[in-house]
């Protein structure tokens, strides 16, 4: 018999009820409270599992929680993170680690004198097409990896409280909300660390550069691409698109050729079934709270996120500037 | 007909091409094939033999001929400013293999000489004759994707290795480079005649990553163009054996009314023959775009001037300065900006 794992998410937006319903599939873990500033979208999404409803920070770490998801908007990461981390809590704090530099420093430095762990969601590691990607890589198919290109394409997030994530002040725009996915992602498949980057950018009506391409070379040579894009149509939908090229194979994939089924109707748009749906954030969560039990180590360590996040910020930079960014030295300490 | 143009294959260096050309004309209603020339033997007895017409060894001798109207050129990419000269000054038409050459001055040189004769240059930028950028261009002329903001190309193939591929391919000093040359030109080329935009800004990672080759076989290349479109270009050679297909050519496109995608690749039937390695084919069934591209060259020469979509001289040049700026770029590991507005270059 597992003890229980009691969980808290701060922030009831979109992650915030991925996490709740992730949590809630795991066996021996109980959302216990959801705390969120709008009281009433915590009491949705509170309801779904039983859990109590804050409007409080104070009041969710003083929930007698275990582990705790920070879901909450990217500027706010750093705060909530590190006192959730000194309140002896496990913490899953949602990518980007933060807004700014300064501020995953300052988790990753809470995070290594923390007595529990801090992971960063980059969930793309637990999808199962990347995992697969990934397995496979590991098998050896690919044999060196030497170039990866990932693109996440959509139109302007509509969905976040009072609109912060549309922009791109608050959120760093495509290349950080998005961006850090496929950094995170193409430098895990690599296996090198990111030592320069140039990136191309436009201004649509989304906002300033929330269309980027960005060119990364990594330490043994590889290359990565990232196309990180608020301006397709809402038509387009939300696609992901890998490259993964080695030595002796190449894997590749996108989200118009893996769905497994596709519905139309006679009055209203088709549908394609969604082969991924939550399950990449109940791996993800998963992955966490088995971490947490066992002793073991972040399963994505704080210093990862701010890897990614440097990564997408010296690309922004390149896009202003349009120099190119030697990364072994941009934005350190 | 009795006014068919005769058009000679002025050196087959790059065999599949030279051959495709050949046949090209052999079979056309409009042209003959009027002679194939190379210096070396193995290389254009075949394939004059195979298209009966005769093989020279001496270019002057083929072009002395007065059936000989055009040209195509084919031979090593240091070789074509030698070969479209002596073309321009019999007074014969060109259409010159990509890239145009391995240096501006070349290119500039091979350009001058044939607006001095009044004889038109071509550059074989075969992609732009492919249905699908044609539909794309449709499309952009009628303004349904609104403003272009951004393209995504790519151009991946096999190494051009021997025996397939001559040796010449992988030589620098004969090819001015490997993948990023060999193919980032036609993708340059399509983002142009696309968009109707210079490139003014590039940027570049070039690597020799996939075979043990002297030449760079991975590149990466970002531009931003007039206007401040931006783009990107992956021209590797990086089709891993076993691979159900062998080149593909695609382009992504986001407009401020719209985006679209393309992939050449798509326009195929998937095989699984135990004759044919048992593993995945494509089976592409797509017209033959290099005919379509010769019997724009015939046509433009009939018409006396040079006719869409087929590609100048010049068009050959721009891409030229974009993948050598592209090779300045990954050398200095900075971007590299490009003089804007460009000279002017009338085409003949």
């Amino acid at each position: 018999m597992v003890t229980e794992l009691r969980a808290g998410v701060a922030g009831a937006g979109f992650v915030g009820r991925a996490h709740v319903n992730a949590y809630a599939a795991i066996e021996g873990v109980r959302v216990v409270a959801v705390a969120d500033p709008v009281l009433v979208k915590a009491e949705r999404l509170a309801a779904r599992v039983g859990a109590v409803a804050l409007s409080d920070f104070d009041e969710l770490l003083d929930a007698g929680l275990d582990v705790i998801t920070i879901g909450t908007p990217s500027a706010t990461h750093a705060t909530l993170a590190i006192r959730a981390l000194e309140a002896g809590l496990h913490v899953l704090c949602e990518k980007p680690i933060a807004r700014t530099l300064a501020d995953a420093r300052r988790i990753v430095t809470a995070a290594e004198a923390a007595a529990g762990i801090l992971m960063v969601g980059h969930v793309c590691r637990y999808e199962p097409d990347h995992r697969r990607a990934k397995d496979s890589i590991e098998a050896g198919d690919l044999g060196t990896v030497r170039m990866v290109s990932h693109t996440m394409t959509t139109s302007v997030p509509g969905w976040s409280e009072v609109g912060w994530l549309a922009d791109t002040e608050q959120s760093g725009g495509p290349l950080v909300d998005l961006g850090v996915h496929s950094f995170d992602f193409i430098s895990w498949a690599v296996g090198s660390p990111a030592v320069r980057v140039h990136a191309v950018g436009a201004d649509t009506d989304a906002g300033p550069a929330t269309y980027v391409l960005a060119t990364i070379r990594y330490a043994n040579g590889a290359m990565g691409l990232v196309e990180a894009s608020w301006a397709h149509p809402v038509s387009h939908g939300f696609k992901v698109s890998t490259e993964i090229i080695g030595t002796d194979g190449r894997v590749s994939w996108d989200y118009d050729q893996i769905a497994g089924g596709v519905i139309h109707f006679a009055s209203r748009d088709s549908i394609a079934f969604d082969p991924l749906s939550d399950r990449g954030f109940r791996s993800e969560l998963a992955g966490f709270t088995h971490a947490v039990r066992t002793g073991a180590p972040s399963p994505v360590p704080a210093g990862d996120g701010l890897t990614a996040l440097r990564t997408a910020l010296a690309a922004a930079e390149s896009v202003r500037t349009g120099e190119s960014i030697d990364l072994t030295v941009w934005g350190l300490p | 007909m009795t006014d068919r143009p005769g058009v000679a294959i002025l050196g087959s260096a790059h065999r599949p091409h030279a051959w495709s050309y050949a046949r090209a004309l052999a079979s056309s209603p409009n042209a003959r094939l009027a002679g194939v020339y190379d210096a070396m033997p193995e290389l254009g007895q075949s394939i004059a033999d195979e298209f009966g017409v005769a093989y020279h060894q001496d270019a002057r001798v083929l072009l002395e001929s007065a059936r000989v109207q055009a040209v195509v050129v084919c031979s090593a990419t240091a070789e074509h400013r030698a070969h479209v000269e002596l073309a321009a000054s019999r007074g014969c038409h060109v259409l010159c293999e990509k890239p145009i050459a391995t240096t501006l001055e070349d290119a500039q040189a091979m350009i001058e000489a044939c607006r001095g004769s009044g004889v038109q240059l071509h550059t074989a930028f075969v992609t732009r004759f492919l249905p699908l950028v044609q539909q794309v261009r449709a499309t952009l002329l009628a303004g349904e994707l609104g403003d272009v903001i951004a393209m995504v190309g790519g151009n991946r193939g096999r190494p051009p290795l021997p025996p397939q591929y001559p040796q010449w391919i992988t030589t620098p000093s004969e090819s001015g480079g490997g993948a990023l040359i060999d193919h980032s030109v036609h993708i340059t080329d399509v983002m142009r005649h696309l968009s109707g935009r210079e490139v003014v800004r590039v940027g570049a990672e070039v690597g020799s990553l996939m075979w043990d080759i002297e030449v760079d076989d991975m590149a990466l290349m970002s531009l931003v163009f007039e206007g401040g479109m931006v783009a990107s270009v992956d021209p590797s050679w990086s089709v891993p054996a076993g691979n159900p297909w062998d080149y593909d050519f695609y382009l992504r496109i986001v407009g401020t009314l719209g985006s679209l995608s393309l992939n050449d690749v798509a326009e195929s039937l998937r095989l699984v023959s135990r004759h044919r390695g048992g593993g995945l084919r494509l089976l592409p069934f797509a017209d033959d775009v290099d005919a379509a591209m010769v019997e724009g060259f015939v046509a433009s020469i009939r018409a006396g001037h040079l006719l869409g979509p087929c590609a100048h001289g010049e068009d050959g040049l721009r891409a030229l300065e974009v993948a050598l700026a592209g090779y300045e770029a990954a050398r200095s590991a900075a971007t590299v900006t490009l003089p804007s507005p460009r000279p002017a270059h009338r085409a003949v």
